[in-house]
């Protein structure tokens, strides 16, 4: 298990392909080997039941809890009649959704991790445990004082009330203080302070500091909490079904969850072409995040 | 009262053309109409008319409504939402005066929707008459109206007459039946994993003398639990039996059903018109449900219907829109197509009846009861099923026990 | 991080402090046009609680962004105030409703459930006949109607009875224009609809023969009350009984021998949700068993993702091993899936006779996963672990690789073994390094009523209870049992939001105190 270390000693810089090539059979089999072996049991386990969502969504007439013969018969019809549903708009709300929220979210959430690391005041603390309490409210009930508190901002001005985007996205921009404030907090702190210390001499005001030189450098963990925050946009329906009462305003969470909700009414199908479709701009997103993942939770997590 | 046959059959012609040519039929339409008085006066209307509708029913209503807007010319929007949606949101959303106007529904919400002042009452006056007598009593309430009926649905025995070419007489000739196909399933009924499924099983249990409540001399229930006693018991040892001998199984989901009827794995399915369009091209035959025990195997009856909110701003739009256009046969025949739903208006029905199957669910539902609208059923309901499924599954040794526990719950949770 | 860099970014930048000070003032006059925007909006709509709330919102941020003294707030400001519009607000009025009856049957206000009742208790006269129905209006402006009763013309309005009106004209067994009257048209009568809806016309002198009123303005029918409302005396009466119903604490209307009418509306009943709440015999049983599963359940999930996500984590976290980036993708996969898809997805897979896990990986076995007590327990927590590994990977493929290096050097030369360098220094480095997020991945798994829900449906049940809760019940989805939320009973969102508030209270406080746990490990480490 100290692997890491030993690569970490043995000097990171080395080839990999040179490293395979000089070692015996039995030490690959010792050090690398098995992790061949685990990583393709775990990704058998991760990736099942995603392959019998992509068969469902293939096959033409499988239910999917009756059909249990893998690709039994492809085609492409359930991903064609995607076209006559609103699918597609609904991809766009949720990207537009999904990308406005991450933005927001990096932004304030930055901000607000910014301070808790670098000034001291009063109720500091406090305040960092009553973010990550807050938001362990049970969900539940929220719809009701939501669905209240909307229409009467829509009252006053109807883009924030009922059935607006703009809306939900205020919504979840309530959430952008909360765990992802933590992680952001935590990576702050590994930034060093004398950096800070510099700039002031040099005569850079803090919001020179905090925009040119911070942002800068935590840009990975940026990275990280806009993927966060877009993947739990993504699959949110419980409030986006609420405030979002015309079709064409609905996300693909809402969206999906009717094609599934009425079991008379089940188009599975239609359903899982769907899932498989929505599925891909998170994985893009993570794909293209991917360096600055594995980077940006480094550092930040070791003073939590 | 002339008028109002006249002003029907003017919609009825403005329907039929929207309903052939996709909105050019407006102007064509007038020209015969005898009632242009009433299109011409009313052109410019203010309004507008909001209705929930589910996917199913959106394209039919949309017709209704395309007709409703060229002669009054107020606006109707449709809002879809998930038909297990409407009722919680109807009762959440009505009181703050953000609902519909009208809502799609089913009749069983109607004891709640009541007791939440929710929903208004709608006069249909001698157009009553005009409904099959069943579905406009499932959408009333101590003497008052409160939703136009649109379809009646009931299960009813589903046979692949290739597989077995004759309708079965008792149960145990439908399991001989089945036996002799030579298929993997004798028949099929859909249930919910432990969940079980009382309403698919209902028929069989009313055939041992076991209704859920007791019922009122005009039909509508009081809520006294009359499904336990000698009777009650009867039934769940007859599930016990059956589930011994595999005959039921709580596995068997409706996709599961569906699609091994689908594929000719059995001759017989209990199910209703909505499992049709999965069967594509087999020969069928609907046959009322085979009876176990001693009594005819009732069905219970759905009434799908249209409900004005209690809030409602545009109330008499509303009325206007239900009461004189969404009861025309061609409305009501629309939204057959659009749903598999035998309509509730006599002369619909009767059109649709031209289909055997069609005609097959509508006998069947003749000796159907309407499903208990009080709000007490929303206790029954979850206890029932789930110990049908333990009784069935083989999980109480004791079925009668077992029966008799659920009765007691039932009646400590009604209080 | 280094030096160079923060020079580059200084130089680079190059920006003076005027530019800075320019970009605030825009930045805040343009919150403040919104926010005066937002002000007079909210006057002209009387909203008075809104205008309020900007108005204080509007002023902090002035204060905070032009003021020296504020610093840290200036950064705090934005997110704090979505925070405190849409969270804070959230729980604070969950936490009114608590103390409000608010449910089936109190649904409503008091305004709004009198004219239900009213509305409810109007019966059409019996064998009455249906009147085609014209809408007019007197010259001095008061709406009536025309009717057509055998064949005659009747006109009156809401004072005058019913009566003939000789002149008047039919045309096809409708009225079509009356002397001294005006004939509304359709629009109007849409324009005017709740003026013609709410109008009652007497058939005569007699109240008791009743009155007239449409619904649709073409079709007239003969009513009679059977609730009267006396709006001075706040009673209603019933017309046939004489029994006279009035107000009480419970937001109903009540006879004198106790008796209520249906619909009541919304008032506050102090603690009594809270007591109701631990009050049922029923649910003594099954509450201990559901709390113990909840505690079980919240802390086996996070256990078991965590252990796997850091194991696999720390198995890819060799540069050596080729392909790596394939493998992290795909075991992102189950976190791309949406929560309630995913286990729908299971659900359909584990079924008993037809799953792809018994038909398939098991080669036709009948293993009863999600009815059996125990499997149940275990298919749930293994779906969860599916859901929720990819997360705890990410987190410590990250962590792992921050850990200091020389800490293991030192390990290494005091001689210590992997088992040993890992238990005592990577698991501990890494708890502490996540701990945040494990409490928050806690609370949220504590309150996992999606995956209950869609999976098990709590199910199977309690043989040996008496309400309808079974063994993979959470805290959450008993709630929503015992509030009635599942349609099993009357709805109360006053005793649900009780409910949900002791619940928070409960994972608020377990985490503060795991949280100040975790902040004395960090300043051992």
């Amino acid at each position: 298990m100290t692997t890491s270390t030993q690569a970490r000693t043995q000097g990171l810089a080395r080839d990999p392909q040179q490293l395979r090539h000089r070692m015996p059979a039995g030490r690959w089999a010792r050090e690398l080997g098995w992790r061949h072996l685990v990583g393709v049991v775990a990704i058998l386990f991760a990736v099942f039941p995603i392959v019998y969502v992509v068969s469902a969504s293939l096959s033409s007439t499988g239910t999917l809890t009756g059909s249990n013969e893998l690709f039994a018969d492809v085609s492409g019809a359930n991903y064609a009649a995607l076209g006559a549903t609103r699918f597609w708009t609904w991809m766009g709300n949720t990207l537009v959704i999904g990308v406005a929220t991450a933005l927001g979210t990096v932004l304030m959430g930055a901000a607000a991790a910014y301070a808790f690391s670098r000034f001291r005041f009063a109720g500091r603390r406090p305040g960092l445990t009553a973010l990550l309490i807050i938001q362990m409210f049970p969900q539940m009930l929220a719809f009701v004082a939501i669905f209240l508190l909307l229409i009467s901002l829509g009252e006053v001005v109807p883009a924030l009330g009922l059935n607006s985007k703009l809306a939900l996205i205020c919504v979840y921009l309530g959430g952008a203080l909360g765990v992802n404030t933590f992680l952001m907090y935590g990576f702050f702190n590994t930034v060093p302070r004398e950096l800070d210390e510099a700039a002031k001499i040099d005569g850079a005001t803090h919001a020179q500091t905090y925009w040119t030189i911070i942002l800068r450098l935590v840009t990975p963990i940026l990275a990280v909490v806009a993927l966060l925050s877009f993947i739990s946009t993504f699959g949110e329906f419980i409030i986006a079904r609420v405030v979002l009462q015309s079709e064409s305003n609905w996300t693909l969470a809402v969206g999906l969850y009717g094609w599934v909700s009425s079991l008379l009414e089940a188009n599975w199908g239609l359903f899982a072409a769907g899932a498989v479709l929505s599925a891909i701009p998170v994985l893009a997103l993570f794909l293209f995040l991917q360096k600055y993942i594995v980077g940006g939770l480094t550092a930040g997590s070791v003073k939590g | 009262m002339r008028r109002s046959i006249l002003l029907a059959s003017a919609l009825a012609t403005t329907l039929a053309l929207t309903a052939c040519g996709s909105g050019e039929g407006t102007a064509g339409g007038s020209g015969d109409e005898p009632a242009d008085d009433a299109a011409s006066a009313t052109a410019q209307a203010s309004g507008s008319l909001t209705v929930w509708v589910d996917e199913t029913r959106e394209a039919a209503v949309e017709q209704a409504a395309a007709a409703f807007e060229d002669e009054t010319g107020v606006d109707v929007e449709l809002v879809q939402k998930n038909f297990e949606d409407i009722r919680a949101d109807f009762l959440a959303q009505v009181p703050t005066g953000e609902g519909p106007d009208i809502t799609v529904g089913a009749h069983d919400w109607l004891g709640e929707f009541t007791a939440n002042g929710v929903v208004a009452p709608i006069e249909l006056g001698d157009k009553a008459g005009d409904f099959i007598p069943v579905s406009v009593e499932a959408f009333t309430q101590d003497g008052q109206v409160y939703g136009l009926p649109y379809a009646i649905e009931n299960i009813a025995l589903i046979r692949n007459t290739e597989l077995a070419p004759e309708a079965p007489k008792t149960f145990d000739d439908m399991i001989a039946a089945g036996e002799k196909a030579g298929t993997k399933f004798p028949f099929l009924i859909q249930s919910d994993g432990d969940k079980g499924d009382p309403y698919t099983y209902y028929p069989f249990q009313t055939s041992f003398g076991a209704p859920v409540f007791e019922q009122n001399d005009d039909g509508s229930y009081r809520p006294e639990l009359a499904l336990g006693g000698k009777a009650g018991e009867a039934y769940a040892t007859w599930l016990g039996e059956q589930g011994e001998a595999g005959n039921l199984s709580t596995d068997i989901s409706y996709d599961i059903a569906v699609e091994a009827f689908a594929k000719g794995r059995s001759p017989f399915v209990v199910g209703g018109p909505w499992m049709l369009e999965k069967f594509g091209d087999l020969d069928l035959a609907v046959d009322p449900v085979p009876a176990p025990g001693g009594q005819p195997a009732q069905p219970f009856a759905g009434v799908q219907g249209f409900y004005v909110s209690a809030q409602s701003e545009n109330a008499l739009l509303a009325n206007d829109f239900l009461v004189n256009s969404m009861s025309t046969p061609q409305a009501q025949t629309a939204l057959f197509e659009a749903g598999g739903r035998p309509p509730a208006l006599v002369e619909a029905a009767d059109a649709a009846s031209e289909d055997p199957l069609v005609a097959g669910f509508r006998e069947v539902g003749a000796t159907a009861v309407p499903m208990p609208s009080i709000p007490e059923m929303g206790s029954v309901w979850s206890f029932w099923g789930v110990t049908e499924a333990s009784i069935i599954s083989g999980k109480a040794d004791d079925p009668a026990a077992a029966w008799d526990k659920m009765v007691s719950d039932i009646e400590g949770s009604i209080g | 991080m280094s030096r160079a860099r923060y020079q580059g970014a200084v130089t680079g930048s190059g920006t003076r402090p005027g530019a800075g000070f320019a970009v605030k003032l825009v930045l805040v006059a343009l919150v403040d046009a919104l926010g005066v925007f937002g002000v007079l909006a909210a006057w002209r709509a009387g909203s008075w609680g809104i205008l309020a709330a900007t108005v204080a919102l509007l002023a902090a941020a002035n204060w905070v962004y032009f003021t020296k003294r504020s610093l840290p707030l200036k950064y705090i400001l934005p997110g704090l105030a979505f925070l405190l519009v849409y969270q804070v607000y959230v729980v604070g009025y969950t936490g009114y409703v608590a103390f409000t009856n608010y449910g089936d049957g109190h649904n409503s206000t008091k305004e709004q459930a009198v004219d239900a009742l009213l509305v409810q208790n109007e019966r059409r006269v019996e064998g009455s006949p249906a009147l085609p129905l014209t809408v007019v209006e007197s010259s001095a402006g008061d709406l009536g109607f025309a009717v057509v009763s055998g064949g005659e013309a009747e006109v009156g309005t809401a004072d005058e009875p019913l009566a003939a009106a000789p002149g008047a004209t039919l045309d096809g067994g409708v009225v079509t224009a009356v002397p001294g009257w005006t004939v509304l048209d359709r629009a109007t009568v849409l324009q005017r609809q709740d003026e013609v809806t709410t109008l009652r016309v007497p058939v005569s002198a007699d109240a008791a023969d009743g009155s007239v009123r449409t619904q649709d303005a073409r079709t007239g029918y003969v009513f009679q009350p059977v609730l009267v409302y006396d709006e001075a005396a706040d009673t209603m009466t019933d017309a046939t009984t004489g029994v006279v119903y009035t107000p009480n604490d419970e937001g109903q209307f009540a006879s004198a021998d106790g008796e209520t009418l249906p619909v009541g509306w919304r008032v506050t009943v102090g603690f009594e949700n809270f007591a109701t709440a631990f009050g049922d015999d029923r649910y003594a049983g099954p509450f201990v068993k559901i709390l113990a599963w909840t505690f079980a359940f919240a802390l086996l999930s996070v256990v078991t993702t965590f252990a796997l996500g850091m194991f696999l984590a720390m198995v890819f976290n060799d540069p050596r091993l080729r392909g790596r980036k394939v493998y992290r993708t795909l075991m992102i996969l189950p976190y791309a899936m949406p929560g309630f898809l995913a286990a729908l997805l299971w659900a359909g897979m584990l079924n008993t006779s037809f799953g792809v896990v018994n038909q398939v990986l098991l080669g036709g076995a009948s293993v009863p996963w999600l009815t059996d007590p125990w499997l149940a327990k275990l298919s749930v927590l293994g779906v969860n672990l599916w859901l929720g590994f990819p997360y705890m990977f990410l987190i410590c493929t990250g962590a792992l690789q921050s850990l200091p290096g020389d800490v293991y050097e030192a390990a290494r030369i005091d001689g210590a073994g992997r088992w040993r360098t890992w238990r005592s220094i990577t698991m501990p480095l890494l708890l502490v390094a996540t701990a945040p997020l494990l409490i928050s991945s806690f609370a949220f798994n504590f309150n996992n009523f999606t995956l209950i829900k869609m999976l098990t449906g709590g199910g199977p049940r309690f043989d040996d209870a008496s309400v309808p809760l079974g063994h993979t019940d959470i805290l959450i989805s008993m709630v929503y049992n015992v509030s009635g939320l599942d349609g099993s009973a009357p709805r109360d969102y006053g005793l649900a939001s009780a409910l949900s508030i002791v619940i928070f209270v409960v994972v608020g406080v377990v985490s503060a105190v795991a949280f100040r746990q975790t902040r004395k490990l960090e300043e051992l480490s």
